[in-house]
């Protein structure tokens, strides 16, 4: 009975150990454990007091969720910002500046996720307010979000500059120098011809990066962030004979928001396919 | 061999021309001159600088040594997107914009180098998709054309331009058979028209009909240049001989009468 010794967010989290010390720091955890018998937790799936349990606490979980949206969106967000220009410029751009993106980039994509997010918020001197503020009914501090923010952006940078250098390098060279050839400079050419078409390309690969970066914003549970596995986390330790409901529900909702996000973008990228090329 | 001493006005002069890549010679000084209206056809064996020579003119490609002019104007000394809108090119793989339509890809030009309004560049690509056949082809798609029509799209997009000379290279070598034809006589009217061009190409036909002159390039030097006529009835160089009885074989067992 009682709490897991491991808790496996969706794949990607593992936080181990028996103490669980830092939730513990960063959330107001209730320490009674609310028994619901002598039975396991896994084996008793249809226990109706848990279901009812977790309804019981649907908006909480409910403002974990809308917390998981706003940082994912707040990450890729970043992860744009930072990502397509370093794509571009390893494109195109010539010797130290394209060194120094590439560089960064393998250098992110080498650390742990975890690690990152220990460096943003335990180390980076981030000039934010360490106070809590209540969104959607879920209270949090505004240096976790940033922090988590922050190492899940720039991770994510580092994969999207993959993407875009690649897509970028998928259009044929024919292609820049028919545009070169009546007369547009190299940036109208980027504009006009290469971006559009690199940039379809790119969609693919976008769709596997966001729902990466929507699961990952799990890992904020590490940061004490009241994301949707750390709400769940708050819930199943106060009743842990719903565990397993409390798990469930929480990858559904997981489940449901990748769902949505990848078909958002099947949608684009069919409506962006152009007439007459293969795969679109 | 160099100028024809005619007294013409010059359209383009290649004047002691040399280009490497790397530690290869791809152009060996190479001095050529066309007049206005000609229409030159270089031939030559693949590798032998051909379209060196053409990406030469429009600077696609920078010359090592020598000097070239357009209309007298040293080329080293014209802006080089001034010198693109003034010299159209064709690729031999089209080379069309993928993810624009026929008329978008003749637009694009005109609306953003010559900074015509969308509505003026519309009129100016139809008007040039009619000009090659394509009229009623402005909405479609590079990948839903057959490769002649996507290889006259390309024409008719260089030719949106309002160039003074026309490159093309190996227009129809990447194309079936049955689809040469219509990029041809694309050309041919083009020609009769009174564009200058310079053309790489396999065409002999289209050489012996349209050309005012054909060079036989070869390792980047020039061979031999003279009047088809002349050039393939009765070749000076040895040469230029082999590589017209080389090219003639495959076709001269049963060859028709070939205009």
């Amino acid at each position: 009975m009682v709490l897991p010794a491991t808790i496996d967010g969706c794949g990607h989290v593992v936080v181990g150990g028996s103490g669980l010390p830092i939730a513990d720091l960063y959330s107001p955890v209730a320490s009674t454990v609310v028994s619901g018998g002598a039975g396991s937790t896994a084996a008793a799936p249809l226990q109706l007091a848990d279901w009812a349990f977790v309804w019981a606490n649907r908006q909480f979980l409910a403002a974990g969720a809308a917390l998981t949206i706003l940082l994912t969106i707040t990450s890729v967000l970043v992860g744009v910002a930072i990502g397509i220009p370093a794509g571009v410029l390893e494109a195109y751009g010539d010797g130290r500046l394209a060194r120094a993106a590439s560089q960064a980039s393998v250098l992110l994509r080498g650390t742990p996720l975890l690690v990152i997010l220990a460096f943003t918020f335990f180390v980076l001197p981030l000039p934010v307010p360490a106070s809590r503020v209540s969104l959607f009914g879920s209270e949090f501090g505004i240096d976790a979000f940033v922090a988590a923010a922050l190492g899940l952006g720039l991770r994510s940078a580092a994969y999207q500059a993959q993407i875009v250098r690649g897509a970028i390098q998928s259009v044929a060279p024919g292609q820049m120098e028919a545009a070169r050839a009546v007369g547009l400079s190299t940036s109208e050419a980027i504009r006009h011809v290469i971006a559009p078409q690199a940039l379809r390309r790119t969609i693919p690969g976008f769709q596997n990066e966001y729902t990466i970066v929507l699961k990952d914003t799990s890992v904020a549970f590490f940061i004490g962030l009241a994301e949707l596995l750390t709400t769940g986390f708050n819930l199943f330790v106060q009743q842990s004979t719903a565990v397993f409901e409390v798990i469930i529900a929480v990858s559904v909702v997981y489940f449901l928001l990748t769902f949505l996000v990848n078909r958002g973008l099947d949608r684009l990228d069919a409506r962006l396919a152009i007439p007459g090329e293969g795969g679109g | 061999m160099t100028g024809d001493g005619r007294g013409r006005a010059e359209m383009l002069r290649f004047e002691n021309v040399s280009n490497s890549y790397g530690s290869e010679e791809v152009l060996d000084d190479v001095s050529l001159a066309l007049a206005p209206q000609d229409v030159e056809v270089v031939i030559g064996p693949s590798g032998s600088g051909k379209s060196t020579l053409l990406r030469c003119v429009n600077r696609l490609t920078d010359i090592d040594a020598g000097e070239m002019r357009l209309d007298g104007q040293k080329l080293s000394g014209l802006d080089e997107n001034e010198l693109r809108r003034r010299v159209g090119m064709v690729f031999q793989q089209f080379n069309l914009f993928a993810h624009r339509t026929a008329l978008g890809n003749v637009t694009l030009g005109p609306r953003v180098v010559r900074g015509l309004s969308r509505e003026a560049a519309r009129e100016l690509g139809h008007e040039h998709l009619r000009r090659v056949g394509l009229a009623d082809q402005a909405d479609a798609y590079p990948g839903e054309l057959s490769g002649g029509q996507q290889q006259r799209v390309g024409i008719a997009r260089a030719l949106a331009m309002g160039p003074e000379l026309m490159l093309f290279d190996e227009p129809t070598s990447a194309l079936d058979p049955e689809l040469i034809g219509e990029v041809l006589s694309v050309m041919r009217e083009l020609a009769g028209a009174g564009m200058t061009m310079l053309c790489a190409t396999h065409e002999m036909g289209f050489a012996r009909e349209v050309a005012t002159s054909v060079t036989f390039l070869e390792e980047g030097r020039i061979v031999e240049r003279g009047p088809p006529a002349q050039l393939f009835e009765s070749p000076r160089e040895e040469r230029t001989r082999e590589f017209l009885s080389r090219l003639d074989d495959p076709t001269a067992v049963d060859r028709g009468p070939g205009r």
